[in-house]
């Protein structure tokens, strides 16, 4: 009961208390004009270069775009109770850890679908591409599970946190690195061939490759392929974000690292 | 059985700078304390800054792992059994962090109620409670990036007793509050410890100290000192009483004189608004007051006050600060 009550509640309170970005300042430009923007600029340069479709910009961005939120409020979780001075009586409380930080996980699972929900439909709507009624509800399972298997490597940034004092970079450096691996806007095909191997290990390269072919009309049974490895791959980033937490956190008591700010 | 036994506890920090020839340095914060901590005492650590206080009782809540040595809370020991020793013990530290600033107070609490496991059925009565103990009633739902930092400490006492711990580490809890909010926290102090709870306590403030503690470890450069009660540590000081005397215009060579006088230890000047106070550390046994008061020459006096010494006096010896 208590550890369902820390998933819970636990996990919304924190998400409210850490997420300075919850404010409607930060929040529309970066939530909603945010993707858009990026939505509305590689789908002009496409057509511009003669490549891709307007369909093929606007889901690889738009699901992109769930990473924000996923990478940058998980990575505020730990970091977050770093600026606060919080962390010492978090780790200091007998709560257990594994509800503790997957319930930090759970709102930020439900923004990053929200992000890509909206920029999917305002998308859609400003570059008039066509998304079948029937192929609503399977797009909107397969970017419920890119957000959680990219929440999972958000779990990997908090973890860091715990060890290093600057977690926005990181997290920058990660939306970068899906941007150019996960076939955002360059097909995987076109890229050289050992990023291709990177970007299979990666979350949201098979949940927008499945976005993609669900929006074109394909069934969730011809997609199931990547919808499991994206899922799979979100448990064991999330695996290894627990076990990098345990043992950062025995780390941190071992070499005094709590309240390094 | 002692609610927190120490033997031998050592800490060492070891950090290192540079990119590529890295220096690395190591401070031995705490070296080899022993201590114990009867139920129901109210146990003070004091010493100057970095003189490992907050290190021992860093190890103590299980935050640090000692490099060496023993410590147990209530019989667990710290490094084998850290969430048994977490689930019963509180810590309130001083100072503007710690809380949730996006939060209201309330919030706060509610959020550490849930770590901390206080049942749902608990959490409003036992919150309400805390919130009139701390005087918080009805600023409750305000975020607390509004709070003053009187408001905020109090907020964190609230916090460190939601789940009614048997032993409570205060961490210099009334660095920022006011004259009143310290006196209403010391009388909270008194009441934790009378209804059981065993309380160990860092402050700079002698007079708090004197007032709470049962018994003072005095610790310096991460060594006890001395310990024992705050009269036994006011007895263990090598100087006699201290003669004040209020003075209007202290003329030049007064206090050389002062000074030369047989059993005058040390004379210092205090400025007291219009007035200076000369501050006469005297030998024990030492009968000086008449041969200042000739030394005055026709200097206005005003109060003369001979006072034995206090713990302050004694905390100053002991951890060798002019």
């Amino acid at each position: 009961m208590s550890s369902l009550r820390i998933f819970l509640i636990g996990g919304l309170t924190s998400y409210r208390a850490l997420f300075t970005w919850l404010t409607p300042w930060i929040l529309i430009p970066s939530f909603i004009l945010g993707p858009i923007f990026q939505i509305l600029f590689f789908a002009y340069v496409g057509r511009t270069a003669g490549v891709g479709s307007d369909s093929f910009f606007l889901i690889g961005n738009a699901v992109l775009y769930a990473s924000i939120p996923c990478l940058f409020a998980m990575s505020n979780t730990i970091g977050g109770e770093r600026q606060h001075g919080t962390l010492p009586l978090l780790l200091a409380s007998p709560a257990h850890r594994i509800p503790l930080f997957l319930g930090r996980a759970l709102p930020v699972i439900i923004n990053g679908f929200g992000v890509s929900a909206v920029a999917l439909v305002v998308g859609a709507l400003l570059l008039q591409v066509p998304l079948p009624l029937a192929s609503l509800a399977p797009l909107a399972l397969v970017v419920a599970v890119a957000t959680f298997s990219c929440t999972g490597l958000g779990l990997v940034t908090a973890a860091l946190a715990l060890r290093v004092r600057e977690t926005a970079v990181l997290a920058n450096v990660v939306f970068g690195i899906l941007m150019i691996f996960a076939g955002v806007n360059v097909p995987l095909d076109a890229l050289p061939s050992w990023m291709g191997s990177v970007a299979a290990w990666l979350p949201l390269t098979h949940g927008i490759a499945a976005a993609r072919e669900v929006a074109a009309g394909a069934s969730l049974v011809s997609i199931r392929t990547d919808l499991l490895v994206e899922a799979g791959l979100g448990a064991l980033y999330i695996g290894i974000g627990l076990a990098m937490l345990a043992w950062f956190e025995r780390e941190a008591r071992r070499r005094a690292t709590l309240e390094t700010i | 059985m002692a609610v927190i036994e120490v033997k031998d506890l050592t800490r060492t920090f070891r950090s290192s700078k540079g990119l590529f020839r890295r220096n690395a340095r190591e401070v031995e914060a705490v070296r080899g304390i022993s201590f114990s901590v009867e139920r129901g005492e109210l146990f003070g650590l004091l010493g100057p800054n970095g003189a490992g206080k907050t290190t021992t009782i860093k190890m103590l809540i299980t935050l640090l792992l000692p490099t060496t040595g023993q410590a147990s809370v209530l019989g667990f020991d710290v490094v084998a059994h850290p969430r048994e020793v977490r689930r019963r013990v509180g810590y309130v530290f001083g100072g503007d962090r710690g809380l949730y600033d996006r939060l209201s107070g309330l919030d706060n609490l509610r959020y550490f109620a849930e770590l901390y496991a206080v049942p749902p059925r608990e959490q409003r009565t036992r919150i309400h409670e805390l919130l009139e103990l701390v005087g918080l009633t009805g600023r409750e739902k305000e975020r607390v990036e509004g709070y003053s930092r009187g408001m905020r400490q109090r907020l964190h006492i609230a916090r460190g007793l939601l789940h009614r711990p048997e032993v409570l580490f205060l961490d210099e809890p009334s660095i920022g509050i006011d004259p009143v909010g310290a006196r209403e926290l010391r009388a909270t102090v008194k009441a934790l410890v009378e209804h059981g709870t065993t309380v160990l306590l860092t402050t700079h403030y002698m007079f708090e100290a004197d007032d709470l503690c049962d018994r003072i470890a005095v610790i310096a450069g991460g060594q006890i000192v001395s310990s024992g009660t705050p009269d036994d540590l006011k007895q263990r000081v090598s100087s006699g009483p201290v003669v004040e005397v209020e003075v209007y215009g202290v003329l030049g060579g007064v206090v050389d004189r002062v000074q030369g006088l047989p059993g005058v230890r040390s004379v210092v000047v205090e400025e007291r608004g219009q007035a200076q106070v000369l501050l006469v550390h005297v030998e024990p046994g030492a009968e000086v007051t008449q041969a200042i008061m000739s030394c005055l020459d026709d200097a206005r006096v005003g109060r003369v006050v001979t006072r034995e010494p206090t713990l302050e006096d004694a905390y100053i010896e002991l951890v060798g600060t002019p």
